[in-house]
């Protein structure tokens, strides 16, 4: 403390311990908060291809192709420790070759102050629904759901699954239409 | 410019400055927790990092109230030229 850098270096050392601290207390405020919410999911159009995957083994593989109905209000996710919301929709379902699918559909990135009430009509998916052979057509159960990643200013990066999901079929047959 | 602070002087303005930015760090925290702008939260400790910076970093007449008194240096001619040494340093720090 004898001279003018000593003296500096002790409140800045200081201010970022309080700093780090604060941070910390921001933290505490949220971590226990629940982020679960509600969402509706509805599939409008839904049908199956069977074309080949070029950026893949250039087999032909199943491709589904659907719109959606996506309605959920995620305004009071937001606090002051979340800086931005990350949406996607996943489609999972069974096959003969895998257990368990997971592919997504579609995603959206929810700044803070943007608006979060998301009403989506015939919504087109963003990514291609292929599937890892021919499990798609006639799939009797193929769930979509929606989930989010939390984006804090400081603390965990949870995943959130939104309760609210949609189950639907594949129809039985391929289309031969250009979709 | 002479930055000295004397020792009592030093210890107030470590004081000084650990109060300030605690007070402000508290209501920052407060503030940006009613409004929910963790932003809010930094600025104002950083208002606070700004005025102990001002309060303490300078040499304030509070923080040199009470100067060391140094004794005259021993004028003696049998003893070396360290005991010389030492007084010109002691003249310098003051």
């Amino acid at each position: 403390m004898h001279s003018v850098l000593t003296r500096g270096n002790t409140v800045l050392a200081y201010a970022l311990s309080v700093l780090a601290c604060l941070t910390f207390a921001c933290f505490l405020s949220t971590v226990f908060l629940d982020y679960v919410t509600d969402s509706k999911i509805k599939t409008v159009k839904v049908v199956v291809k069977n074309v080949p995957d070029y950026s893949a083994s250039r087999e032909k593989n199943d491709l589904g192709y659907l719109t959606f109905d996506l309605q959920a209000d995620l305004t009071h996710l937001f606090n002051w420790n979340v800086k931005q919301l990350f949406l996607y929709l996943t489609a999972e379902y069974k096959t003969e070759n895998n257990e368990l699918n997971q592919v997504v559909l579609w995603d959206k990135i929810i700044l803070r102050g943007e608006n979060a009430v998301l009403d989506y009509k015939n919504m087109n998916t963003k990514y291609y629904f292929w599937d890892d052979g021919n499990g798609l057509r006639a799939n009797e159960n193929v769930t979509l759901s929606l989930s989010w990643n939390i984006i804090p200013n400081a603390g965990l990066l949870p995943n959130i699954i939104a309760t609210g999901s949609h189950s639907f079929k594949f129809p039985s047959e391929y289309t031969t239409y250009r979709v | 410019m002479n930055s000295f602070q004397d020792y009592e002087g030093q210890g107030r303005a470590e004081k000084l400055s650990r109060i300030i930015i605690t007070i402000f760090g508290v209501v920052g925290l407060t503030w940006g927790y009613i409004v929910q702008q963790f932003s809010q939260t930094v600025y104002i400790l950083g208002a606070g990092f700004a005025l102990a910076l001002i309060m303490t970093i300078p040499p304030w007449p509070i923080y040199r109230r009470k100067p060391l008194k140094w004794q005259p240096a021993r004028d003696s001619k049998d003893s070396t030229h360290v005991s010389k040494d030492q007084s010109s340093k002691k003249g310098k720090k003051k």
